[in-house]
């Protein structure tokens, strides 16, 4: 199935040339081979698949052209997204062996739509990371080149779809880790406006900036994901219930006389020079599509990583509260209980979560409350104020998704430069704005990913930009080596 | 600005993270280096802004106070490592001084 789309195999099952199984077998035969080089996987969900599949192959006889596209079709999820029964870790020590008693929001609509789950995928701890090299159960490999990093956190997610073993994988991204992993890995990453799909379910990292979306090979494809997952849910009361119209509605419309804007921060210092050269290649083809093009500034760009290194851990620091080796998850037993907490999570947390529970915790412990976390939530509202100014005169924004390529790993061992390959996607979060990437180009044979921003609500305007530009170009066609060899 | 190591054991404590020596002293060293960076944010004029705590515009979201779908005991207290009849079980309480 090497780079088919959902589009693709969903017109394959209904004219017969496969069934939900066939692509089902497939999949699982393509990611027992990739799997000692790649470990995209944390666990292949085979006994489910087999179910889901066999369920699928009814709804398609049943009902063919009713069924959803994603019928029948493989998928993965990253781990930290809640399925019944089915052993949950957010890439934790301190989550081995769990089982969450029931199905996020997102999963269960995919579900619903007979998605096939062929797993569950590798991602840095609690989705703190920007490589997966924090993962406690070991790093994930680039199917470009397995040496380097896929980018994280959601980089099994990145890595299994680059590799050609499923169409689309759902990710979280709390400062970039849809996106950031999506352009290392040479595939379409798409996070949703704040609010647009629900988080029950969602294995909690900073509440406020934390989204659920897809990884997949086109934009089509990441609209057909998104339509199905996106919506209200009573569960989450930070999920609006305003109407979701048609996301598929702007693809084809193109992008002549659209106004796009790029931020001059996003594309100066710090941002690698072959990056920027395949960003300005891909801004010229949106201009010969009839876009305008016009520079615009974002000058609080600076204090973002700030910001977000503030919020992100205190927020992080107060939901990771609840590993304390009572309800769930891993117990260091002592007969003393604050000895107990202590334990177990020593135990169960890794370093660089430590760290960011370390760092939380002491921005909003007393006496520095008012400096750091106050204060970041007040930068936090000059950069959306910002975003905002920009969005009066511009369509939507065009920057690149991460300053530099895919690393190899190890590479980067100190905690600062790591929390750099952020800096142009995190700023989205902290305004709650979508945000897509979509391939753009080698350097030299290390895939570049464009990104594309719009304002809150106006998710389908993303995916009209991009699509536009997809469509324009073979980026989204290339394979990656490990690519090749699936069925 | 500098992080003693008093200072970091205090914020461990909060943080019920029972980091060892060494720990305490690479990740408070790490942390300076981060707190360091971050110190730009004072540089940013927030004198006419409120406070962003979330960026959706939705408030007070209720529901109807009637009786739902809920996990049954049995099925919440699965994945626990210690229950009985019903509870969780952990250890006394009454030890807890660290805080003091």
């Amino acid at each position: 199935m090497t780079a088919r789309t959902i589009t693709q195999l969903a017109h394959e099952l209904r004219e017969g040339s496969t069934t939900p199984r066939r692509l089902l077998d497939n999949a699982l035969a393509h990611a027992e081979a990739a799997e000692p080089s790649l470990h995209a996987y944390l666990a292949l969900t085979r006994e489910l698949a087999e179910r889901q599949a066999d369920e699928a192959g009814r709804m398609l006889e049943r009902d063919p052209d009713g069924a959803s596209p994603l019928c029948g079709v493989p998928m993965a999820l990253k781990d930290v997204l809640c399925v019944d029964g089915v052993e949950t870790t957010a890439g934790s020590r301190i989550l081995s062996g769990w089982k969450p008693p029931y199905t996020g929001t997102a999963v269960q609509r995919l579900f619903d739509a007979g998605a096939v789950c062929v797993g569950k995928t590798n991602c840095d701890e609690f989705a703190m990371g920007s490589s997966t090299e924090n993962s406690a159960f070991g790093p994930a490999g680039n199917p470009w080149d397995v040496e380097r990093v896929p980018g994280g956190s959601s980089g099994g997610s990145a890595a299994t779809v680059a590799a050609g073993t499923v169409p689309y994988a759902l990710g979280s991204d709390t400062g970039g880790s849809i996106r950031q992993p999506a352009s290392l890995s040479g595939v379409v990453g798409f996070k949703p406006t704040y609010g647009r799909v629900s988080r029950y379910g969602l294995i909690a990292f900073a509440s406020s900036l934390d989204q659920i979306g897809p990884l997949t090979r086109s934009v089509e494809d990441a609209a057909i994901v998104y339509a199905a997952i996106a919506g209200g849910d009573p569960r989450d009361s930070t999920c609006d219930p305003r109407p979701l119209g048609d996301p598929l509605e702007t693809l084809g419309r193109g992008v002549e006389g659209l106004r796009l804007g790029v931020p001059r921060e996003y594309m100066g210092e710090g941002i690698d020079p072959d990056v920027r050269a395949r960003v300005e290649e891909a801004m010229a083809v949106l201009e010969g599509l009839g876009a305008s093009l016009r520079e615009v500034s974002l000058p609080t760009t600076h204090a973002g990583l700030s910001t977000y290194y503030i919020i992100a851990p205190a927020e992080c620091s107060s939901n990771l509260a609840r590993y304390d080796g009572v309800r769930f998850g891993l117990r260091e037993d002592d007969p003393s209980l604050t000895e107990m907490y202590l334990r177990t999570r020593d135990r169960g947390f890794g370093v660089e979560v430590k760290r960011r529970v370390m760092l939380g915790t002491y921005a909003l412990s007393s006496g520095y409350y008012d400096a750091y976390y106050r204060k970041a939530q007040k930068v936090r509202t000059v950069i959306a104020e910002e975003f905002a100014r920009v969005f009066e005169d511009v369509d939507a924004l065009v920057s690149p998704t991460s300053p530099s390529v895919a690393f190899t790993m190890g590479d980067r061992d100190d905690p600062l430069s790591m929390y750099m390959c952020d800096v142009v996607t995190l700023p989205v979060n902290l305004a709650g704005l979508p945000g897509i990437s979509v391939p753009c180009g080698f350097s030299p044979e290390l895939p570049v990913g464009l990104q594309v921003i719009a304002p809150r609500f106006e998710d389908a305007r993303v995916f009209q930009v991009a699509h536009a530009y997809e469509q324009a170009t073979e980026w989204h066609t290339s394979q990656s080596p490990l690519a090749a060899t699936a069925a | 600005m500098t992080l003693s190591a008093a200072d970091v054991a205090h914020v461990a404590v909060l943080a019920r993270l029972g980091l060892d020596g060494a720990e305490r002293e690479r990740i408070g060293s790490q942390l300076e280096v981060i707190l360091e960076h971050i110190a730009r944010l004072q540089q940013v004029d927030t004198s006419s802004v409120s406070e962003t705590a979330q960026v959706g515009e939705l408030v007070n979201v209720m529901r109807d106070d009637v009786d739902g779908e809920s996990l049954p005991s049995a099925v919440a207290l699965g994945g626990a490592a210690a229950s009985d009849g019903g509870y969780f079980v952990v250890g006394a309480i009454q030890d807890n001084e660290l805080d003091g």
